[in-house]
């Protein structure tokens, strides 16, 4: 045991969670949690035949509340280390490990930046993360660019406090939790890493969608510094 | 600007900063929140759009303005009591799956207290820390 958790919240991701569990398991030298967020195919089979522990919610809630399900179990089981790693294989191992090093080095939380490695996105998708990048960044008083990335590493400090108290909505899981991390005075450093194309899968949200949530969480910004501050600020 | 003006736009304030307010305590969330800050500044619109609202009912054959404000109203109302009770009936869903799933859980955990029954006789998983 060597201390790392690596988390992986996973939904119908059953081509490629297994050997995501398989190269965590062996390049990290960790324990690999599986969070299967109501899947309804073999994501569970593959996971725990590919070695790792998985907890499974009765019914889908979101990829915020499976990291939260994944803090609660690092902090029940003594884990000082924990990192996030998708389950469609877009996240290399070697990267995580980078991650990692930043925590083990001092910082509480630390965030792989997709940017610096030529991330392709829309143009309007890009703006509205440049201009919530400038948000946060001035909130958290630490230059990110990449606010939305959910490639993260978390110290004990991070892990204590998310898991009493982390969004479950989607952006806020990101966005939102990184202004907490602020709140609570924990500190966040951001490295640029590389990330591979998806293997499978499909990418999350239309545009509509994506427009609501935006909306959602400008207000969640804009309210933030006035608003009453979540449990596990006081810990 | 007429006394009705003022009190339309006071109203609809009043609901703005209620609903900012219990947002602000954490006990709405931000997606219904939307909605209803939505709904506060349409009242204002509308509180200062009298003769919009009159002309725009001429032209669809509605002779009063009022009645075209009560109907349209109405209907929004009656589509978000539809969709609320859309979100309630999955949270009843929702709620007994948990039940259900905590009553298997318990009875395993029973049936483990009494030795009984072996976890890994369920599944082959590896052993791991009982949470």
């Amino acid at each position: 045991m060597t201390g790392l958790l690596v988390i992986i919240p996973a939904l119908n991701e059953q081509d490629t969670v297994a050997d995501v569990v398989e190269a965590a398991a062996v390049d990290l030298d960790a324990q690999v949690l599986v969070i299967d967020d109501g899947s309804h195919d073999a994501t569970v089979e593959r996971a725990r035949e590919a070695g790792a522990t998985v907890l499974s919610h009765p019914f889908n809630l979101g990829v915020g509340a499976a990291l939260r399900t994944g803090f609660r179990y690092a902090q029940a089981n003594g884990f000082h280390t924990a990192v996030q790693v998708d389950a469609d294989g877009q996240h290399e191992t070697t990267e995580a490990k980078r991650l990692v090093e930043v925590v083990d080095a001092g910082a509480d939380i630390a965030v792989g930046s997709r940017f610096e490695q030529g991330y392709e996105t829309g143009r309007l998708r890009r703006t509205s993360m440049r201009l919530l990048s400038r948000l946060v960044s001035r909130h958290v008083g630490v230059k990110l660019t990449d606010t939305t990335s959910g490639f993260r590493a978390f110290g004990a400090t991070a892990i204590d406090h998310f898991a009493d108290a982390y969004p479950r909505a989607y952006l806020s899981d990101t966005v939102e939790a990184l202004m907490l991390a602020a709140d609570w005075h924990l500190t966040v450093e951001e490295i640029p890493v590389r990330m591979r194309p998806r293997q499978g899968g499909q990418p999350s949200a239309g545009s509509l969608k994506s427009a609501y949530h935006l909306i959602r969480l400008s207000l969640v910004i804009a309210l933030h510094r006035f608003r009453r501050p979540r449990a596990g600020g006081s810990s | 600007m007429s006394q009705l003006e003022i009190f339309v736009i006071l109203v609809a304030l009043g609901v703005l900063v209620f609903v900012i307010e219990v947002v602000r305590r954490r006990r709405l969330s931000e997606g219904y929140a939307l909605l209803w800050i939505a709904v506060g500044v349409a009242g204002v619109v509308l509180g200062l759009s009298r003769h919009l609202i009159d002309r725009i009912s001429g032209s669809v054959g509605v002779s009063y303005g009022a009645n075209l404000v009560f109907a349209g109203v109405f209907l929004f109302l009656l589509v978000v009591c539809i969709n609320l009770s859309m979100h309630v009936s999955k949270l009843e869903d929702e709620v007994a799956t948990l039940a259900e799933e905590l009553a298997l859980v318990n009875g395993r955990l029973d049936a483990l207290a009494e030795g009984a029954v072996d976890l890994r006789e369920h599944d082959d998983r590896d052993e791991r820390p009982l949470v």
